[in-house]
C-alpha cells in the first residue's frame, strides 16, 4: 500500500511543482495519474522513487509512506530495495548494451541468482520478442521493442509496485495494445500495484481500476475507472468526445470549450 | 634484424604498460564519462609511495606490493569521494577541470613528500636476461608485460559478465535510468575510480621499474592518453591493442630515425600516428560509436 499524504514538490527551492497531493494505490491495483503536460504526474512518480532529488527538487511538506513505513527521506537505491521500481518515460535503455544486459541491471537489487533466472524466464514468457533479440544491441531496437525492455527491466526487479511513465509515447496503437495487455498480465499474474502516468486516457482507464486526474500540481478529480469514463469533463478534455458524444472535428476551427467544472 | 627484434619484444613490453595505464582513463570514461586528467599523477604519485615503502620503510617486496594496492584503492576512493562526488550533476566540464586540478595537487604532494627528483626503486623481479632468438631481453619487461594482460583480462571479464561491471557500462549511457534500477550510482563511481587507480599504480610501479622513477612518469600518462584516443576512449581491447602499438612504433621509430631526426622523434612519433589515425577514425580504432537511430 502506497500513500501520498499532501506532498509539496519544489525544484531548487524556488519553482513549486506539487501543491498537496494525496493519493493511495492498494495492493493488486492499477492506478492511473492523468492529466496534461506540466501538470507534474512525473514530478509525482520520481518523488516516490526518490529520483527527485537527483534533479534538485525537493519534498518540502508532506509525506510518502510504503505499507505504512516512511520513505520519503531514503535513496532511491534503498527505495529500489523495498520492491518499488520506476520505468522511466522516453524509452530510456542502456544503448550501447545488449536486451539481456539491460534486464541483467534491472535485476541489480535482487541478491539471490535463482530468483533473478526465473525472473529471465518470466520476463521472456511476457516478451516473446526480447528473447529473440536478447543478444541485440539495444539502441538498434524499435521503438516498442525499446519500450518492451523499459518495462522488462523494471518487472526484473520483481516490483511490488511498478511505476510506468508513459508506456505508450510514440508507440503504434496496436503496439500501445499489446504493451497494454501485458501490464494487465503482469498485474493479475504477480499481484503486483502498478502506477500508470498516461497522456493515452482512453488506453489507462481501459487497463486502471482506479485514477486521479491532475491539474497544475494539484489532484482535481478521482474515482474509479468506469466513474471517470463516464464524466462528460474527462470525455471532453481528455478523450476529445463532445457533450453530443461525436467525435469533435478540427474543421469547426471556432468552437466554444466547456467550461472545466473541478475548477 | 637482430636490432629489430630486440625494439620490437621492448617496444611491445612498454607498450603493454602503457596499455595498463591507459585502462586508467578508459574505466573512468566508460563509467562516468569523465576525462581523468590526472592520470600521470597518479603513476607518479603511487611509484614514490612505492618508494617510499620499500626504500625509506624498509619493508620486503611482497608488503610492498599489497600497500602499495591498499594505498591505490584509497585514493580512488578519496579522490572520488571527497572532490568528484560533491559535483555529480554538474557539467562534465567541471569534473574534467576538477580531475586536472587534483593531477597539479597529487604532483605537489610528491614534491612536497619527496623532494629528491630521481629514484630507483629495488629490484622487484628476477634480473636473469631471456634469450628470444638472437634478442637478449631483461625479464622485468616479460613481467611487466604479462601482469598488464592478466590485469587487461580480468576487469575485460568483470565488464562482460558481472553484475556489477554491466551497471557500469550501463551508467555510461543513462545515469538517471541506472538509479531508476536502484543501483547505487555512488559506489559504481568509486569503484571505476579504485580500479582507475589500481591500474595506475601496478603500471607506475612496472614502469619504473624498469626506468627509475622521475617526473618523466607524467610523461608517459600523457602518452597513455594517445593511447586511449588512438584506441578508443572506452574501449579496453582499444587500449591493449593501441598501446603495444604506439610502444612498437615507438621504439622501433627512435632505434632507427635518433641518429638521423634527433633525439626528440621518439616522443612524436605516438602523436603523428594519432593524428593521422583521428583523420580516418574519429571514435578510435575501437571506440563505441554513438548509437542515433534515423
Amino acid at each position: 500500500m502506497l500513500k501520498l499524504n499532501n506532498l509539496e514538490v519544489s525544484y531548487l527551492n524556488v519553482v513549486k511543482v506539487l501543491y498537496g497531493i494525496s493519493l493511495s494505490v492498494a495492493d493488486g491495483m492499477v492506478v492511473a495519474l492523468l492529466g496534461a503536460n506540466g501538470a507534474g504526474k512525473t514530478t509525482t512518480l520520481k518523488a516516490i522513487s526518490g529520483l527527485l532529488r537527483i534533479e534538485e527538487g525537493e519534498i518540502t511538506d508532506g509525506n510518502i509512506e510504503w505499507n505504512g513505513q516512511r520513505i520519503d527521506k531514503r535513496s532511491a537505491a534503498e527505495i529500489g530495495k523495498l520492491g518499488i521500481v520506476q520505468a522511466l518515460e522516453g524509452r530510456r535503455v542502456f544503448g550501447h548494451l545488449t536486451a539481456q544486459e539491460n534486464l541483467i541491471v534491472g535485476s541489480y537489487s535482487r541478491s539471490r541468482a535463482r530468483d533473478v533466472s526465473a525472473d529471465f524466464k518470466m520476463v521472456y514468457n511476457y516478451f516473446p520478442r526480447l528473447e529473440s533479440l536478447k543478444n541485440n544491441i539495444a539502441g538498434y531496437l524499435s521503438g516498442g521493442e525499446q519500450q518492451m525492455l523499459v518495462i522488462g527491466r523494471a518487472m526484473m526487479a520483481a516490483p511490488s509496485l511498478m511505476m510506468l511513465d508513459e508506456p505508450s509515447l510514440g508507440l503504434a496503437p496496436m503496439v500501445v495494445e499489446q504493451i497494454y495487455d501485458i501490464i494487465k498480465k503482469f498485474n493479475t499474474d504477480r499481484k503486483a500495484s502498478i502506477l500508470l502516468v498516461e497522456q493515452n486516457v482512453r488506453v489507462a482507464l481501459n487497463t486502471a481500476h482506479y485514477g486521479y486526474v491532475m491539474e497544475n500540481g494539484r489532484v482535481v478529480l478521482d474515482g474509479s475507472a468506469d466513474y471517470l469514463k463516464g464524466r462528460e469533463d474527462i470525455k471532453e478534455f481528455y478523450m476529445g468526445i463532445s457533450a453530443s458524444g461525436t467525435k469533435k472535428s478540427y474543421k469547426e476551427i471556432k468552437h466554444y470549450k466547456r467550461r472545466k467544472r473541478w475548477l | 634484424m637482430e636490432q629489430l627484434l630486440q625494439y620490437t619484444i621492448t617496444g611491445l613490453a612498454v607498450g603493454m604498460i602503457y596499455a595498463l595505464i591507459a585502462l586508467g582513463f578508459a574505466l573512468i570514461w566508460k563509467s562516468s564519462r569523465v576525462a581523468n586528467l590526472a592520470l600521470g599523477q597518479l603513476v607518479l604519485i603511487s611509484s614514490w609511495f612505492t618508494y617510499g615503502i620499500l626504500v625509506q620503510a624498509h619493508f620486503p617486496v611482497w608488503a610492498g606490493m599489497i600497500m602499495t594496492i591498499l594505498f591505490a584503492i584509497f585514493l580512488g576512493w578519496a579522490i572520488e569521494r571527497f572532490t568528484l562526488r560533491p559535483l555529480i550533476g554538474q557539467p562534465t566540464l567541471s569534473l574534467i577541470a576538477v580531475t586536472l586540478g587534483l593531477g597539479y595537487f597529487l604532483e605537489g604532494i610528491v614534491i612536497v613528500v619527496w623532494p629528491i627528483s630521481v629514484a630507483k626503486l629495488p629490484v622487484l623481479f628476477p634480473q636473469d636476461p631471456i634469450n628470444i632468438g638472437s634478442a637478449v631481453i631483461s625479464q622485468e619487461y616479460v613481467w611487466a608485460a604479462g601482469i598488464s594482460l592478466a590485469l587487461f583480462i580480468l576487469l575485460s571479464l568483470f565488464f562482460k559478465f558481472h553484475k556489477m561491471g554491466i551497471a557500469m557500462r550501463a551508467a555510461a549511457d543513462d545515469q538517471l535510468a541506472i538509479q531508476a534500477c536502484a543501483v547505487p550510482i555512488n559506489r559504481i563511481f568509486s569503484l571505476s575510480w579504485i580500479f582507475a587507480c589500481i591500474v595506475a599504480a601496478t603500471g607506475g610501479v612496472l614502469i619504473s621499474s624498469i626506468g627509475g622513477i622521475t617526473s618523466a612518469l607524467i610523461e608517459t600518462g600523457f602518452k597513455s592518453f594517445s593511447v586511449v584516443i588512438l584506441g578508443g576512449m572506452d574501449s579496453f581491447i582499444g587500449c591493449m591493442v593501441a598501446g603495444p602499438l604506439i610502444g612498437l612504433c615507438e621504439n622501433i621509430g627512435a632505434g632507427y630515425l635518433t641518429s638521423i631526426i634527433g633525439p626528440g622523434i621518439k616522443d612524436l612519433i605516438p602523436f603523428v600516428i594519432i593524428i593521422l589515425v583521428m583523420l580516418f577514425k574519429p571514435y578510435g580504432l575501437f571506440g563505441e560509436e554513438r548509437i542515433e537511430r534515423i
